[in-house]
């Protein structure tokens, strides 16, 4: 996946995604391994506004106990959408984030190689609203686990 | 005097730096995290109505929120050399253009490992109302004291 062949037409491929119905928990996800770069971890850092200088300032953060630049934690904000290709069904128009859950082991860094391994974990009906649980586990080149979480979505009917 | 890591104790709060969306920072979000749901982008789609929800016009992203709290908690961590280990969010209200969101956390345990102390935290974000827009549980490690 580059920036430039990123689908952001959203209704484009809508009609390949799986619906509530069609998602079976357990099913891994189609992923796609991307290089993360330290363009896309700063153009991320500065729409939240999070300018921390380990992730800006490479004498500063060669000092510190990272010893390089790093990703912040939530950088897998970027990497569940860069993960994926366009028919995946996150990104069904309507779906609506309920909430997540992230655990943190180490930092990404510019440069790595991401890998994800996702899948629908459940789904369920709550409220007339059709829910999806999906689990996500997000390695580096080395094989080791940068970060793994659940988020729960309403799916679009 | 800013307290040691192995000084905090429940009850010590952390408060985040406020964030106000507009719409053009929500299409930068859109950019920057390559989620361009039409939640955040399309204002005639928003007329809609999403099962027993009407939002009215276009939402900030959830996951926005999730980064103004992260922002939160690496700030505090970063400087007692400690790493945020994990985060949960519910998010119980929409944020849209024009509000400002403020995260806050409170310290509700600590627990000695065999390397660190971990934290854990109540995690809420208000709206400039007053109204919590989010709330979660939190956890960060922070070296022992030696």
């Amino acid at each position: 996946m580059t920036a430039q062949s990123f689908e952001t037409d959203f209704w484009k491929d809508n009609e390949l995604r799986k619906t509530w119905e069609q998602i079976v928990p357990g099913e891994p996800r189609k992923t796609i391994p991307y290089t993360l770069t330290l363009e896309a971890i700063q153009k991320y850092c500065r729409v939240v506004n999070d300018m921390h200088p380990l992730y800006f300032d490479e004498a500063y953060a060669k000092a510190s106990p990272y010893k390089g630049l790093i990703a912040p934690p939530a950088i897998h904000i970027l990497l569940m959408f860069s993960c994926t290709p366009a028919d995946d069904w996150m990104r069904s128009p309507g779906t609506v984030n309920a909430g997540q859950s992230w655990s943190y082991n180490i930092p990404a860094r510019p440069g790595d190689t991401i890998r994800l391994e996702a899948r629908a974990l459940d789904k369920f009906i709550k409220k007339d609203r059709l829910f999806v649980v999906h689990d996500n586990v997000f390695f580096n080149q080395h094989n080791q686990v940068i970060c793994s979480g659940r988020g729960w979505t309403i799916r679009p009917l | 005097m800013t307290p040691t890591p192995a000084t905090f104790e429940p009850g010590h709060t952390v408060t985040g730096t406020p964030f106000s969306p507009t719409r053009e920072s929500i299409r930068d979000f859109c950019e920057a995290s390559l989620d361009f749901n039409p939640l955040h982008l399309d204002d005639e789609y928003m007329k809609g109505s999403f099962g027993k929800t009407s939002f009215g016009g276009i939402i900030m992203h959830g996951m926005n929120n999730f980064g103004v709290i992260t922002k939160m908690l690496t700030d505090w961590v970063y400087e007692h050399r400690g790493v945020q280990r994990r985060l949960e969010t519910r998010w119980k209200m929409p944020v849209k253009p024009g509000d400002t969101i403020t995260p806050s956390a409170v310290i509700t345990s600590h627990k000695d490992a065999a390397n660190g102390r971990w934290f854990t935290l109540d995690v809420q974000v208000r709206n400039q109302r007053g109204e919590i827009v989010a709330v979660g549980e939190a956890m960060v490690e922070m070296p022992r004291a030696s």
